[in-house]
């Protein structure tokens, strides 16, 4: 029983840090089209920053790394939209796709070039790996703030998308942009608004993702950032929904194969993960949640 | 003139020209420049490949290189020595240890049975437009990789297979490129190249105009998916020692940058792009080395191969995503520039 219920934390925390990063990129693909495979560089310049922050400014407490680790993502993603993504705006949707990848590589070289390839040691709170323990189970710290975190940041998402002008905006924008643009809505404060909350979500998951790993290395957004697409593309490319329901699909998906797959079969976890996707996108292009575009809305 | 033979006009002279750097590069090169142009004649074969289905599909593929890694693999694990594999693959299935084919026997069977894994998967795969039709393939990627990095008894894993017999040369090389350059334009001027790239500019005219995208689109997949197994086999003949690494991400951009940076709608692109981006990776690997530059001692900068490829992804998609090129082959421009020439010589004539 035990075992279930950390298994059951397990998946909870691992979902739901997929769940943050696809819902980064289900919202700036349902704003402007793009795939953006840059995403994993959130993290990777997050947890370049809180390391340079802890060398050079020897903070005392790990605490102080956090926001910076999460306002350097946010900083990155609109730094990428303005020089990156803003030129092929209106270029087809593989355009964007190839140039995200293209700016991927570039940030990743640029970590090898400055720093090193070698990973490097960013500390988080200790607090974050105690274990405490519920009804005599015990939980790590980390795995209670993740779905916390998660649950906390969708519901304050779901209010600015719901409440507030640019909320409205942004979710019309998904459906139709230049509609939104003759209610007199400034296109480009609708698309950074999207990048802003895409890195601010992949912020909260880069301190998620270096408390369990305690380092930061430039390839390390990569493989996150595959799976979050592939949560993304499970739920239905640009469905907000979707993409929270596909992130923890998946992280519930990987820790019963992970248990349930026999030792010999288990490396090929990711094949099995991969192969589901393509069939799926085969047989239901728009995802489990996804809606087939009506007449005059931009198909995903 | 008929457009078959203009199209293998234009073929053979694009073909001519790869020969020509062959020449060259054996005539007055030192060996590590043939090094550089040997891999530069494998990475054109798997840029032609790619451009014959993105090219003319105009649907971005990112699971080309997993062609030359099942190519490369097959035919390795057939033309390895059987006393090496009974060293590196005892255990390997369908008893492969004791087989051991000749290099030309082994690269046939490897190309052949990975264009029918082509045609399989193409049957799926090409059934997708647009970015589904490009994540399908990227999902195809990441499955060969995992294939291949786990079925350890027939692959080695990660790890490198080696003891390969080094069985091609610059000749070999230049010659199954150029072979590739006449194959690849003449499908992209075939009536199904023609019908295949007009479906890539209007998805629903061409299919009202009768065009059967699906099957055409299969048919370019598969001709790429042999045209990148040569490839693969070449690769893996020429370096003698192969392991999943070659034929993951790195591989892809790379490929992928030349398609782009020549202009992915023409074969000439392809050739162009192919030159382009080895010639300036050469010279960034050159300064990445930490060299001495007019009495300067430069620094050992890690990683500039990389911001050389990043680089040129991002600044051609923004600011010419048609590439160098663009939608015409090098003769179509020639031709046409001699046109304008001959008609402006013949007007200012008609005016004395």
């Amino acid at each position: 029983m035990e075992y279930v219920v950390q298994q059951g934390f397990n998946a909870l925390s691992i979902g739901g840090e997929y769940a943050l990063l696809a819902l980064g990129l289900a919202i700036v693909f349902s704003v402007m089209g793009l795939v953006n495979f840059a995403h994993g560089e959130f993290i990777t310049v997050s947890g370049y920053t809180m390391y340079a922050l802890f060398i050079f400014a020897t903070p005392t407490s790990a605490w102080s790394l956090l926001p910076i680790g999460i306002l350097a993502s946010i900083t990155a993603a609109v730094i990428f939209e303005r020089t990156a993504f803003r030129p092929i705006r209106n270029a087809p949707a593989t355009t964007g796709l190839l140039t995200a990848f293209g700016l991927s590589i570039i940030v990743k070289n640029f970590f090898v070039t400055v720093v090193a390839t070698r990973s490097k040691a960013v500390p988080t709170p200790d607090f974050f790996n105690e274990m405490i323990s519920i009804g005599g189970v015990r939980i790590q710290v980390l795995q209670i703030l993740e779905g916390a975190v998660t649950g906390l940041a969708l519901m304050l998402l779901l209010i600015l998308l719901r409440s507030t002008n640019i909320g409205l905006a942004m979710r019309a924008a998904s459906k139709d942009f230049n509609t939104v643009r003759l209610m007199g809505i400034r296109a480009n404060q609708v698309v950074l608004t999207a990048f802003v909350i895409s890195g601010a979500l992949a912020g909260l998951a880069a301190i998620f993702i270096i408390a369990r790993r305690g380092a930061a290395d430039p390839f390390m957004g990569f493989a996150p950032v595959l799976k979050a697409f592939v949560a993304a593309v499970l739920g239905g490319f640009g469905s907000l929904a979707g993409a929270v329901v596909g992130g923890f699909a998946l992280g519930i998906a990987e820790v019963v194969f992970q248990v349930v797959l026999p030792e010999s079969i288990a490396g090929y976890r990711d094949a099995f993960v991969f192969l589901f996707v393509g069939g799926l996108l085969v047989v239901r292009p728009q995802g489990i949640l996804g809606q087939k575009a009506q007449f005059g809305e931009k198909g995903a | 003139m008929r457009p078959i033979f203009r199209s293998l006009r234009g073929g053979v002279a694009l073909a001519l020209l790869t020969i020509l750097i062959g020449v060259l590069v054996m005539s007055f090169a030192g060996t590590a420049q043939v090094r550089v142009a040997n891999v530069f004649f494998i990475n054109m074969i798997v840029v032609l490949g790619l451009q014959v289905t993105m090219g003319n599909s105009n649907v971005a593929n990112l699971g080309h290189v997993t062609f030359m890694g099942i190519a490369a693999y097959i035919a390795s694990i057939l033309v390895i020595p059987v006393a090496i594999k009974m060293s590196i693959l005892r255990t390997a299935p369908f008893g492969l240890t004791h087989v051991e084919l000749s290099p030309v026997l082994a690269a046939f069977v490897a190309v052949a049975i990975t264009t029918a894994i082509a045609f399989i998967v193409g049957l799926v795969i090409t059934r997708q437009s647009g970015i589904a039709g490009t994540i399908v393939t990227l999902a195809w990627l990441v499955i060969v990789h995992v294939v291949i990095v786990n079925w350890i008894d027939l692959t080695r894993g990660p790890r490198a297979l080696y003891g390969i017999p080094v069985s091609t040369n610059t000749v070999w090389l230049m010659f199954i490129s150029a072979g590739a350059v006449i194959a690849a334009r003449l499908f992209r001027d075939s009536k199904s190249g023609v019908q295949l790239r007009a479906s890539g500019e209007d998805i629903d005219a061409a299919e009202a105009m009768g065009v059967n995208i699906r099957w055409l689109r299969l048919v370019a997949w598969t001709l790429s998916g042999a045209i990148i197994a040569v490839g693969g086999v070449m690769y893996a003949y020429l370096i003698g020692s192969i392991s999943p690494k070659s034929f993951y991400f790195e591989a892809t951009f790379l490929t992928l940058a030349m398609l782009i940076l020549g202009g992915t709608r023409s074969v000439s692109g392809a050739v162009i792009g192919a030159i382009v981006v080895t010639v300036g990776f050469e010279i960034m690997r050159y300064f990445e080395s930490a060299p001495e530059v007019l009495g300067l001692q430069l620094p050992q900068i890690f990683g500039l191969t990389g911001f050389f490829l990043g680089g040129t992804i991002v600044v051609f998609m923004a600011l010419r995503p048609d590439g160098l090129i663009g939608n015409d082959e090098l003769d179509e421009i020639v031709e046409r520039y001699l046109g304008r020439r001959r008609a402006r010589i013949e007007e200012s004539a008609g005016r004395d």
